[in-house]
């Protein structure tokens, strides 16, 4: 059985499976890895650089999570509130790895048109906890 | 001849509120927002008329039913003398003027008790809630408006006697009304103003109107007064985190069931979006959304917006269902411009209650009257 397979069943059978930032970062760097054999670490600035982007359909995180990951956001079309992504500002951001794939799954095809790579979920992750 | 009492205070009391609760009950009759004022004025008149018919006992010598019973005949004579000018003036209630008052008595009362059963109906509030289907509630709304509308062409024909009997016998009824006193010999006069009973009666209506309104006083921003709470409809924790992350969690109510099988069929293309919700979660919320679906008639608006969608036609958006469609017709482009409502999708930008699902009629508040 291959590793993202086990890992993704893991988060299924657990959903509620209380975890760190780090940890669920730490969890993607074994994805990561695997994807890539020359991945070293994932980079902060490079998930900075990730989330302000526009992507190829003209979206981008920032499009609702707003500039400034601390801040509360709001879905585009239908104005919902989204609340603040950084865990420094909103403590229940990254704690639940069956959540977190759930909305990277969601986000990614939505604002990529296409699945994330490890690397770019884990530059992401690493670019939130830096946020202070 | 001199300035005598004839009408005390508890009757001129009585029939300025009697009036001023028809005239708000009338302006407020189609609108939902108002539909509090709209059902307090009509408690007021069924209070007020409960009122008189005690005072037509107990009251003053002209407010006693016993100084204007007459009969059908004697008013229509009555009516014919007036039309050749040689009527007979009356002090008190003169015989067409009583059938005007005993034929208001009846509708309001009438017209009281229908809308009562039309709330109970329609609304599923006040005495009757729970006792009469959406339908015929409904049946009765019109008898309430059939009623309502007979009151109003007897007040224009109260209105029009008043004026007439003025002019023929040259003294202000109408003032006579507000003051209490006409010209009339001391014999005549009533015995009292009976002030203590007209503050009793005013201390009652003035007890209920703050009982009904008191929750206006109270509310605050975040938490704006629901004059009307709906029942307690089915929750789903997984459709609530789910349904509820991008938008309002849309009550399955909203739509029939056949429009949620779609919903949920295509939910790789929602709207634009891709849900990608596992197995198990899409089966949990399909069983709800199916379960309490328009359908089900768990509310009001379930009820019309599922007999407002034709058998062939499956909506995706709720938007899309004539009822919803008619219902929002009046609502002006600057509304929909309001940044606080910035899409037709938020519900709760107006529906106190959007969250919860019920969508009461009464329970709806323009932005610009939900305070910044």
């Amino acid at each position: 059985m291959k590793k993202p397979l086990l890992t993704a069943l893991l988060f299924a059978a657990l959903p509620a499976y209380a975890a760190t930032p780090l940890e669920i970062q730490q969890s993607y760097a074994a994805e990561a890895k695997q994807q890539n054999p020359a991945f070293k670490e994932f980079s902060a600035a490079r998930g900075e650089q990730f989330y302000r982007a526009k992507s190829a359909k003209g979206s981008s995180c920032a499009a609702c999570h707003t500039d400034n990951p601390k801040a509360e956001g709001r879905h585009e079309k239908t104005g919902k509130a989204i609340a603040p992504l950084a865990p420094v500002a909103n403590s229940e951001r990254l704690t639940d790895p069956a959540k977190v794939e759930k909305w990277f799954k969601r986000n990614c095809q939505d604002v990529q048109g296409r699945s994330c790579s490890a690397q770019e979920k884990g530059d992401f992750i690493a670019y939130l906890r830096s946020v202070k | 001849m001199q300035k005598i009492l004839v009408w005390d205070l508890p009757t001129r009391l009585f029939h300025w509120l009697l009036a001023a609760a028809f005239a708000a009950a009338w302006l407020t009759a189609e609108s939902d927002t108002w539909l509090a004022l709209h059902v307090f004025a009509g408690y007021l008149m069924l209070g007020l008329v409960a009122f008189r018919l005690l005072w037509g006992v107990i009251g003053s010598r002209y407010a006693r039913f016993a100084s204007f019973r007459f009969g059908p005949r004697a008013a229509m004579a009555y009516l014919q003398e007036t039309l050749h000018g040689k009527a007979k003036r009356h002090i008190g209630h003169n015989p067409a003027g009583s059938w005007a008052i005993y034929g208001l008595l009846g509708l309001a009362v009438a017209a009281g008790l229908t809308g009562l059963l039309t709330l109970g109906g329609e609304e599923n509030h006040g005495p009757f809630a729970g006792l009469l289907s959406y339908g015929l509630g409904h049946a009765f709304k019109e008898l309430h408006e059939g009623l309502a509308s007979a009151m109003l062409a007897l007040v224009g024909l109260h209105l029009a006697g008043v004026a007439v009997e003025s002019l023929l016998h040259k003294e202000n009824l109408a003032k006579a009304m507000v003051t209490g006193c006409k010209d009339g010999e001391t014999a005549q006069a009533a015995a009292s103003p009976r002030r203590f009973s007209a503050m009793a009666l005013l201390a009652l209506v003035l007890a209920g109107g703050a009982w009904q309104f008191k929750g206006y006083a109270l509310e605050t921003p975040q938490q704006p007064y629901r004059p009307f709470v709906g029942p307690t409809l089915p929750d789903n924790k997984v459709w609530r985190a789910e349904c509820g992350a991008c938008h309002l969690a849309f009550h399955p109510s909203l739509l029939p069931a056949r429009s949620w099988r779609r919903m949920m069929a295509e939910q790789d293309r929602h709207f634009g979006e891709s849900l990608g919700l596992d197995p198990a979660s899409t089966r949990e919320i399909l069983d709800f959304l199916e379960n309490n679906a328009a359908d089900r008639q768990l509310t009001e608006a379930a009820y019309k917006i599922d007999r407002s969608v034709p058998a062939g036609e499956t909506p995706l958006r709720i938007t899309d269902t004539p009822y919803w469609q008619k219902k929002h017709r009046g609502i002006p482009a600057e509304t929909w411009r309001d940044p606080k409502v910035a899409s037709k999708a938020n519900c709760a930008a107006c529906h106190l209650d959007a969250e919860q699902g019920t969508f009461e009629d009464g329970a709806m508040r323009l932005p610009a009257r939900l305070g910044k």
